[in-house]
C-alpha cells in the first residue's frame, strides 16, 4: 500500500490548517455561504438535506486497519455511529458539524487520509477493481497506476477547475469489475509484445444523459499514458461546456463533435504534448510506486483446505456463503472475502464504528492488513487462507456482517436518496429494503442467482440504476414519489444501459413487480446456469416488461 | 442549494427554515425571533411581514446558511408541494437515525 512522503504529509497537513482558518471564518460570519461552499466543497464538505455530510477519501478502495479504526472513531466520536460507503469507494459521514471537521480532517491526516478530490470540479478518487492484486483473472494489479493517477492528478493545476467533476476507473481483468465504460474515461490495461499499456475509453457516463464509453485507442504505452491523459484533460478542459452544468460532462463533448472528431483532436494534442512537453515517466519512477503494492508474503498451502471443506459439511449457512461470498485467489489456498454491507433492513452500505472496527481486526489477523471498498459499498479482505475462513465467518456473523448476497439480488447499490440527499426528488433505502425483504429467504435467493439492482432517487443516478441489470428509479409527481424501472443494463465488460420499460410505480407496487420479474426469469431460463441477464437478452425485454407490469 | 423550491404565494402561511451553521442541523425561525430545533415551536408568517423575516433571517450569516420559506398551514403543520421533503428534514432533526445503522423509518 501507498506511504505518504514527506510531501505528501505536508500537503494534507496544509491542507487541514487552511480548511480549518476558512472554517473559523464562516462561524465568525467573516465569509458567507456563498464564498465558503467552493471552499468546503474542495474538502468534501457538502451541505446535505438536514446537516453537512463530509466524504472521505479512499484511494482506490484501499484502507489498512489502522485507517478503518480511525474512521470507525469518527463514526463514534462525530457522527451517530456509522458511515456509508459509496460507489466511489469512498465513506461519507452524515451528521458530522462543521466546527468539528477540522478537528476530523487533522485525525484523518495523522493516518494518512484526506477529503481531498472527493467533491467539485475536479479529479475524483480513480477508482479499480475490489480484487486488485489478488484476483485470479487479472493481468496486473491495477493499483500502482491509480496511484500514479492521483499523484498526477491531485492538485494539478491545469484541472482544478474543469467544466465538470472527472471520473476515471482502472481495470486489469477480462471481467471488468470496475465498471470503466461508464467513466469519463476507462482504462483497461493490456499487454502487447511484452509492453504493457492501457486500453483508453472515454465519455462513459450515467446522471441524467448516460452513455457508454468510446474506444479512444486500443493501446496507449504505459510510459505515455500521463501525456495520453493529459491530451484528454486539455481537450476536454478547452472545449467542454461551462454554460450548461447538464451538458458539462466530457461524454456530452465527445457526443457532440463525434467519435472521429474527437479522437483527431486528442491525438494531435497528444503529438503536440510529446514533441514538445512531454512527461514520460521514468521506469525507475514507475518501478518505485509499484514497490508499495508487492503482493502480501502467502504461505504455501494446498488449494483445498481440509479445514474449510470439513465446516461446509457441518454448517449449511457457512457453505452458502463459502459458495457467494469467496472470489477466486491468484495463489492456491487463499481467497477474496466480500464482507456485505447488505444485510437485509440495513441501508445498503453502512457500517457501525464497532463493525468497522472488527474488519479491520479480522485485516489485521488474518487478511495481511489489506482492506478494500467495492463500488458495490461492500468490504473485502482481499487476502485470506482458506483455512481460517470458518473463524473469520463467525466473527462476521456475530457482528450482523455474515450476509452470503455478493452480487446476489439483495447486494443492492443504493445512493442515499431524499432520506439524505439534497439532490433527490424520492427515498430509495426505503424501497430497495421493502425490495429486500421479498427476497430474504438466502436459499431463494441463492437460486436466483447473479442478479445486480441498482436503485437511485433521482436522474443523478448516484445509485447507478442505469447500469442494474433491474434498476429503479425515484422520481417525484406533483409531490409523490414514483419509481420507474429499467431493464438490461449492465456495468461490465459488455456494458449496456438499462431503458425504461412503462411507467413509474407507487413505492408498494415495486417490490412485487420486482417479484414477478424474478419469477419470470426462474420460470424461462434454461438452467440455473442462464444468469438473469442473459435470459433477458436472449428473450427480450417485452415478456419481462409484460410481467412487471402483469398485476398493476 | 436545494432542488428547485417552489414559490409561495404572499397569502400563503409559510415558516423560514435553515441550517444552523455551526451544526448543520434543521432550525426553524419561532415567532420571536429565536431559532429552534423543535419544529412544533416554529412561526406562522404571511405576508410581508413573513418576506422581512426571510431578509432578516439571510442577515444571518454567521449563525443560520441558507434560510427559505417552508410552505405549513395556519395551525403550523406542513404542507404543499414539499411535504414528504420537509417532512423528512423535521423527522431526522428529532432524532430519526439515533445511530447504528438499522430499518429505515418512513417520515
Amino acid at each position: 500500500m501507498y506511504r505518504y512522503d514527506q510531501f505528501d504529509a505536508r500537503i494534507v497537513a496544509e491542507r487541514v490548517a487552511q480548511f480549518r482558518g476558512q472554517v473559523a471564518r464562516r462561524l465568525s460570519g467573516d465569509i458567507l455561504e456563498d464564498e465558503f461552499k467552493p471552499l468546503r466543497l474542495q474538502n468534501g464538505v457538502y451541505l446535505q438535506l438536514h446537516a453537512y455530510m463530509l466524504r472521505i477519501a479512499i484511494p482506490y478502495g484501499q484502507l489498512n486497519p489502522v485507517q478503518l479504526r480511525r474512521l470507525a472513531e469518527v463514526a463514534r466520536d462525530y457522527d451517530r455511529g456509522f458511515g456509508h460507503f459509496t460507489t466511489r469507494q469512498n465513506i461519507q459521514f452524515n451528521w458530522v458539524a462543521l466546527k468539528d471537521i477540522p478537528d476530523v480532517l487533522e485525525k484523518l491526516a495523522e493516518v494518512e487520509m484526506h477529503a481531498i478530490q472527493t467533491s467539485g470540479n475536479c479529479i475524483r478518487n480513480t477508482t479499480t477493481d475490489h480484487f486488485a492484486g489478488a484476483a485470479q483473472d487479472e493481468l496486473l494489479d491495477p493499483r500502482p497506476w491509480c496511484e500514479i493517477i492521483r499523484q498526477w492528478s491531485t492538485f494539478h493545476p491545469e484541472f482544478a477547475f474543469l467544466p465538470r467533476k472527472f471520473k476515471i476507473a482502472v481495470t486489469a481483468a477480462e471481467h471488468d469489475r470496475a465498471a470503466i465504460r461508464v467513466h469519463d474515461v476507462g482504462l483497461h490495461i493490456r499487454q502487447q509484445d511484452g509492453i504493457t499499456g492501457f486500453e483508453v475509453w472515454v465519455g462513459g457516463g450515467q446522471g441524467r444523459t448516460p452513455v457508454i464509453a468510446t474506444l479512444v485507442n486500443p493501446f496507449v504505452p504505459e510510459s505515455q499514458i500521463l501525456d495520453y491523459l493529459e491530451a484528454i484533460m486539455r481537450v476536454y478542459n478547452r472545449y467542454g461546456r461551462r454554460d450548461n452544468k447538464y451538458k458539462a460532462r466530457i461524454k456530452i463533448l465527445v457526443t457532440e463533435l463525434g467519435e472521429a472528431e474527437y479522437i483527431r483532436q486528442v491525438e494531435e494534442e497528444f503529438a503536440a504534448q510529446r514533441a514538445h512537453e512531454k512527461i514520460d515517466m521514468p521506469a525507475d519512477e514507475i518501478a518505485r510506486i509499484h514497490a508499495y503494492f508487492a503482493p502480501p508474503e502467502l504461505a504455501e498451502k494446498p488449494a483445498i483446505s481440509q479445514t474449510l471443506e470439513a465446516a461446509k459439511v457441518s454448517d449449511p449457512a457457512f457453505a452458502r456463503w463459502a459458495r457467494i461470498n469467496l472470489h477466486p485467489h491468484k495463489v492456491p489456498g487463499y481467497a477474496s472475502v466480500t464482507v456485505s454491507l447488505k444485510p437485509i433492513g440495513i441501508a445498503p452500505g453502512d457500517a457501525t464504528d464497532t463493525q468497522m472496527e472488527l474488519v479491520a481486526d479480522l485485516a489485521e489477523k488474518f487478511g495481511h492488513g489489506d482492506i478494500r471498498v467495492s463500488h458495490a459499498q461492500n468490504l473485502i479482505l482481499p487476502h485470506v487462507a482458506l483455512d481460517d475462513l470458518p473463524e473469520i465467518y463467525a466473527a462476521l456473523h456475530a457482528a450482523g456482517l455474515s450476509a452470503a448476497n455478493e452480487s446476489r439480488i439483495t447486494d443492492m447499490i443504493v445512493c442515499p436518496g431524499l432520506d439524505y440527499c439534497n439532490l433527490a426528488n424520492a427515498r430509495s433505502i426505503p424501497v430497495s429494503l421493502e425490495v429486500q425483504k421479498l427476497f430474504a429467504d438466502p436459499a431463494y435467493e441463492e437460486d436466483i442467482g447473479r442478479l445486480h439492482i441498482n436503485v437511485s432517487g433521482c436522474i443523478n443516478a448516484c445509485g447507478h440504476h442505469h447500469v442494474g441489470h433491474i434498476g429503479i428509479l425515484g422520481v417525484d409527481k406533483k409531490g409523490e414519489e414514483f419509481y420507474q424501472i429499467l431493464l438490461g443494463g449492465r456495468a461490465d465488460e459488455k456494458a449496456a444501459l438499462g431503458t425504461i420499460v412503462g411507467p413509474g410505480l407507487k413505492a408498494e407496487q415495486v417490490p412485487g413487480a420486482i417479484h414477478r420479474v424474478v419469477e419470470f426469469y426462474r420460470a424461462k431460463r434454461t438452467s440455473k446456469d442462464e444468469k438473469f441477464i442473459d435470459t433477458l437478452e436472449r428473450l427480450g425485454h417485452q415478456p419481462f416488461q409484460e410481467a412487471l407490469y402483469a398485476a398493476d | 442549494m436545494t432542488s428547485v423550491r417552489p414559490k409561495l404565494k404572499p397569502e400563503t402561511p409559510k415558516s423560514v427554515t435553515a441550517w444552523e451553521t455551526a451544526t448543520g442541523r434543521t432550525v426553524w425561525l419561532k415567532a420571536d425571533g429565536s431559532w429552534t430545533e423543535d419544529i412544533t415551536q416554529l412561526g406562522v408568517f404571511t405576508g410581508e411581514e413573513a418576506e422581512e423575516r426571510l431578509a432578516a433571517a439571510a442577515r444571518q450569516e454567521g449563525l443560520v446558511t441558507d434560510p427559505y420559506f417552508m410552505e405549513v398551514t395556519a395551525d403550523g403543520q406542513i404542507t404543499g408541494r414539499e411535504t414528504l421533503r420537509e417532512s423528512l428534514r423535521a423527522h431526522y432533526s428529532e432524532g430519526g437515525f439515533d445511530g447504528a445503522p438499522r430499518e429505515q423509518e418512513t417520515a
